[in-house]
């Protein structure tokens, strides 16, 4: 099977995204088909290898993909995420016949969440009270998850908790009986990400649907999964920059006051060279870090921590100029800078906020230098 | 990938190997921790480890000896020390061992 270039899986995603971010912002929800559709071509989880199915990316060109649909819609990119970390944690986590069963489907239209936060446990997952225990046959899984992207459009869940001493995750149906799925009504940004709460009430599966690495310490577990999930974090930023920086540079050059152009206005223009510098900064980061990932270089952990905190921030900064300069043009929901605005904020909170991501850096840095 | 990961490969032996790769691993550790660390002192229960810097020990495992830690050998216990790592490596065959 010969592999579609990633610039032909870009353009594919282009127009099947079209100019209706705007709309799916109002309205709190993707199209199903549209997402349905890039799963089933490989698009929402494209390191998978071609083996299962994947587009086998690099973690270069999947981040590159990445920072396009950031750039486009954050929501749909959010999605993306979710089921990049669902892929990740299979394939890391899972046994042999445990990635022949669930990969293949990931990359052929199945769409997963993955539900790591709970009520008492976002930024101390070590707190998690959500349980997978061991049955027969099967395993019971009980508890409460709050916050998981994605969850109103998937398939299946992937659940983080605890199993005897250490942790395991589960792979959920969401039909499964026990599971209920409720929509956060009006998230602050990503509003089309389909995000929920889910509770899981006594739900059975079958024991060979928890990964094969269960009993590791929930620290070990998390760390892995939400390594992948920072890294395409970052990319979506550096998309956020991107959309934002393309947007603004547009507007300044063609809107006049006081007989010329925005961009001829000093205070205007230093908008401008700072999304210029933070794009390019937070692309650099980026690619940094995915190289560190294609090389197996342990310095990947870092450099992911690193891209992270610095591109959901430059996007929350990058985004907040942009809407400045717009102005009134960009001020109103659904803009793609008034999404940027909302959405970028978010990306400073979710996978490790700026001060988990501080903190974390500032071990490395005496790790490291001290 | 890793300049270390070179001469490994070219000892003999499997007991060489194994030899090598306690080295290597007792190396990075020593230079990340700033302390001496022995082959079996254990690296969790002595707090030496992060959760990040664990997974950075998991990557250097798999990238310096070619190996892949996957699924159930995914577990604390295969890195609690460096003899318990080596033992990891040597019957996942990386270094040449197999």
């Amino acid at each position: 099977m010969t592999e579609p270039p990633a610039a032909a899986i870009t353009t594919m995603v282009t127009e099947v995204v079209g100019d209706r971010p705007d709309a799916w912002d109002l309205a709190g929800r993707l199209p199903l088909d549209v997402v349905r559709r890039l799963g089933s071509a490989g698009v929402l989880c494209p390191q998978v290898p071609d083996t299962f199915g994947g587009l086998a990316m690099s973690s270069v060109a999947a981040g590159e993909l990445t920072a396009h649909v950031g750039s486009l819609c954050s929501s749909l990119r959010s999605v993306m995420t979710s089921q990049g970390i669902a892929a990740w944690v299979v394939h890391r986590l899972g046994d042999p016949d445990q990635r022949k069963e669930h990969l293949p489907r990931l990359t052929g239209g199945e769409l997963a969440a993955v539900a790591f936060s709970e009520a008492g446990a976002g930024s101390d997952l070590s707190a998690m009270t959500t349980r997978i225990e061991a049955g027969d046959d099967h395993v019971v899984v009980s508890g409460s998850k709050v916050w998981v992207t994605g969850a109103v459009y998937a398939d299946l869940l992937l659940v983080f908790g605890r199993y005897g001493d250490g942790a395991a995750v589960a792979l959920v149906p969401i039909s499964a009986p026990g599971v209920v799925v409720r929509p956060l009504p009006a998230p602050l940004g990503c509003r089309a990400a389909g995000h929920a709460d889910v509770r899981l009430d006594r739900v059975r599966v079958p024991t060979d649907r928890v990964l094969g690495g269960a009993g590791m310490p929930l620290p070990w577990l998390v760390t892995s999964a939400l390594a992948h999930g920072r890294l395409s974090v970052a990319w979506g930023c550096a998309g956020i920059l991107r959309c934002c920086l393309a947007a603004a540079a547009r507007h300044a050059r063609t809107r006049e006051q006081f007989g010329k152009p925005l961009s001829e206005h000093q205070l205007v223009g230093r908008h401008l060279a700072e999304l210029l510098v933070a794009e390019q900064a937070a692309t650099q980061l980026c690619g940094y870090a995915s190289r560190c990932w294609d090389a197996g270089s342990p310095e990947l952990v870092p450099a992911t921590v690193t891209a992270k905190h610095f591109a959901a921030g430059a996007a929350a900064r990058g985004a907040a100029a942009a809407v400045q300069v717009l102005a009134s043009a960009g001020a109103r929901d659904g803009h793609p800078v008034a999404r940027a605005y909302r959405d970028a904020k978010m990306m400073e909170i979710i996978e490790g906020s700026n001060e988990i991501s501080q903190l974390l850096l500032a071990q490395h840095a005496v790790a490291v230098w001290g | 990938m890793n300049p270390s990961t070179g001469g490994l490969t070219a000892h003999p032996s499997r007991r060489l190997n194994a030899d090598a790769v306690r080295e290597n691993l007792t190396a990075f550790l020593q230079q990340r921790l700033k302390r001496p660390v022995a082959a079996d002192v254990d690296l969790f229960a002595a707090g030496l480890v992060s959760s990040l810097f664990a997974l950075e020990l998991v990557v250097h495992v798999e990238s310096a000896f070619g190996v892949t830690v996957a699924g159930p050998d995914l577990k604390l216990d295969s890195f609690r020390t460096v003899g318990a790592m080596t033992a990891l490596v040597m019957r996942l065959g990386g270094a040449g061992g197999d």
